[in-house]
């Protein structure tokens, strides 16, 4: 689905990505773990074509697309999501009205009819279960004054709506208690298809007993040090990041 | 310093008014018109601009077309160069209005040339809540409508006001409207300012209110070759509500002047002030917010904001808020953002598959459709949101 080959990418002349290669399937869950500031968000938003970032070198091949030449619309429009670590807050526009738009411009661009108001709701309503979301909160402005929680509830319904096909998930665990924890990943779980595919990246094991992953990759320093089965986070979980630092040290 | 202004001399020759007027016009020639060094209007050169750009000269033709009227229940009343031309309007039954000659000067310049210069005063008077319509179709050179409008104890009163004005007409308005708003009253008053590089106007609003009532005004500006606005807000006594909502939403060489003040005089009043500005190529906005808290107006609760996004290198944007308080017991709070459009938010909603140009119209019209919250007739309301969207499209 996605290939990543030798990414390179750098933020005020400052390298941060040194060279990714990742490739990932339909139907696979990868997850993204690393000490903080080893360039996982930086990772997940040059994939979804943030534009503070530049990509110095390297490919992403997105089903056969160069998805570097594409802007983050168009992305979107593909299948590409991300969810946010931090979801922006928009005074003045709520979750309805806005998503109302994006899924009808995602929609033409993959050459199906937008969909008028009942059928919207219809969908809405249907997706909105999946992550226990209420409509009164998708009716207040994007995500303003909406805990954490809520916010990232409100990403993975987000999720639901578009139907991406490859999904990357940025910290989504991040300062979740175990039950919004739960529901998240549930409502993750429910999207996961054969032909979908999952990019979770996280700082924290405890996301992965949940989503379960078929692979896993540390990436350190702008790299992909080490991968492995899901067994590698937890022995990431019980030893720390030290001793990954310590054999990138040694090579 | 008075500067002798080319203006009043140009104007010289028209006049014809009565003793009041001509009172009027001997003060104006004491005060002066702005110049270079006028502070309230340090922003905005207006006298010298319309010296370079208004033939003072009459026209006979006008622009009137019923098609710019709002479809209604209520009062229309239509102004054509300042004055009342009944045959275009309609004027319900339900609303008690007078012509009388021009009664009284106020002491600003603008205010002292319109009553020297207008050629009636037209007086409204509310009755059961219908709204009143009021269109400038102006094609001279200059031209100073005068309304007064009461609303009695009791009454809610809308006035809706917009001028018309054809392209380069190079026309000046200087219009001057006063509420008195009484007891346990609700006084509405909005303005949709949507010229063309040629309209320059001079746009004065005062409202008077009394015990337990309520005045709001909304001013939305879209384009104008100067648009100066003179809003003020005198709350007399207690229990006091006064609400300035504002949009300037301005492209080109636009240039707006909003000039606000309120002012509490009792105890126990609340004034809730907010303008907001969108300023793209090679705009100007001001913003000038004046509160004044007197000493005897304890428990007063006043707040102002004024927050701005610059779409372009070459808009300019001055904003300043003014508070003068001398009592001691008040709730005042101030403040003024101007900034560029958040690109955060942008790529979030990009990488939901939003295309950029609908992100920033959807981030912008949230940002301006605050101010519509209190315009309350439908079509006007409308017809605002459309101006909104076809401005950010």
């Amino acid at each position: 689905m996605i290939s990543i080959k030798n990414l390179q990418a750098s933020v005020e002349d400052k390298e941060i990505l040194k060279g990714i290669d990742l490739e990932v399937k339909a139907g696979e869950v990868h997850a993204i773990m690393g000490p903080n500031g080893s360039g996982k968000s930086t990772l997940a938003s040059v994939l979804a074509g943030r534009e503070d970032y530049d990509v110095t070198g390297g490919s992403v091949t997105f089903q056969n697309e160069n998805l570097l030449e594409l802007s983050p619309e168009e992305r979107a429009q593909k299948g590409i999501f991300l969810a946010f670590q931090y979801p922006v807050e928009i005074p003045g526009v709520s979750t309805t009205n806005f998503l109302k738009t994006a899924l009808n411009q995602v929609r033409e661009a993959r050459g199906e009819k937008a969909l008028d108001a009942v059928n919207f709701l219809k969908l809405m309503k249907e997706k909105m279960k999946l992550v226990d979301i209420d409509q009164a909160l998708l009716s207040r402005s994007l995500n303003e004054g909406f805990s954490g929680g809520e916010k990232k509830r409100n990403e993975i319904f987000q999720m639901a709506m578009l139907e991406p096909k490859l999904s990357i998930l940025d910290e989504t665990d991040s300062g979740l208690d175990i039950d919004a924890l739960k529901i998240v990943a549930d409502g993750v779980n429910k999207l996961k298809s054969d032909q979908t595919a999952t990019i979770v990246v996280t700082h924290y094991q405890r996301l992965l007993d949940y989503i379960v992953p078929d692979y896993v990759h540390v990436l350190y320093k702008g790299r992909i040090v080490k991968s492995g089965d899901k067994s590698l986070a937890l022995e990431l979980e019980e030893k720390g990041y030290d001793w990954i630092k310590e054999e990138v040290a040694a090579v | 310093m008075i500067m002798e202004s080319t203006i009043l001399e140009n104007l010289a020759e028209q006049f014809s008014g009565n003793s009041t007027q001509e009172d009027a016009l001997k003060m104006l020639k004491e005060v002066g018109l702005p110049h270079k060094k006028s502070e309230a209007y340090k922003f905005t050169q207006i006298t010298s601009l319309l010296e370079k750009n208004i033939k003072f000269e009459s026209k006979a033709d006008d622009n009137f077309t019923s098609n710019k009227l709002y479809q209604e229940e209520g009062s229309h009343l239509v102004f054509i160069n300042g004055s009342l031309a009944k045959e275009h309007s309609n004027i319900s039954d339900k609303l008690t209005m007078q012509i009388s000659e021009v009664s009284e000067g106020k002491h600003d310049p603008f205010s002292l040339l319109n009553a020297a210069y207008a050629k009636e005063e037209i007086h409204l008077e509310s009755g059961y809540n219908e709204p009143v319509f009021v269109y400038h179709f102006n094609s001279n050179g200059i031209s100073n409508p005068r309304i007064k409008v009461t609303v009695k104890d009791g009454h809610t009163f809308q006035v809706v006001e917009k001028l018309i004005t054809p392209e380069n007409s190079n026309t000046f308005t200087n219009s001057y409207i006063e509420f008195a708003v009484g007891k346990n009253a609700f006084g509405y008053h909005t303005k949709v300012q949507n010229y063309n590089a040629s309209t320059f106007s001079h746009e004065t609003v005062i409202a008077h209110v009394e015990r337990d009532s309520h005045f709001y005004n909304n001013t939305f500006s879209f384009e104008g070759g100067l648009i100066r606005n003179n809003l003020t807000i005198n709350l007399e006594d207690e229990n006091c509500e006064g609400y300035m909502y504002g949009l300037f939403l301005l492209d080109k060489k636009s240039h707006v002047d909003n000039n606000t003040s309120v002012d509490h005089k009792m105890p126990n009043s609340y004034s809730n002030e907010l303008y907001k500005g969108i300023l793209d190529e090679k705009s100007t906005g001001v913003f000038n917010g004046k509160i004044y808290v007197r000493q005897d107006a304890q428990k007063t609760n006043a707040f102002q904001s004024n927050n701005n996004i610059l779409l372009s290198e070459d808009a300019t944007l001055h904003t300043k808020p003014q508070l003068e308080i001398w009592a001691d017991d008040v709730k005042c709070s101030h403040g003024c953002t101007s900034g560029q459009l958040d690109e955060d938010a942008i790529f979030y909603l990009r990488a939901r598959g939003v295309n950029e140009k609908s992100a920033k119209a959807m981030i912008l019209n949230a940002f301006a459709g605050e101010t519509l919250e209190h315009v309350k007739v439908e079509s006007v309301r409308n017809e605002i949101q459309s101006l909104i969207d076809q401005k950010l499209v």
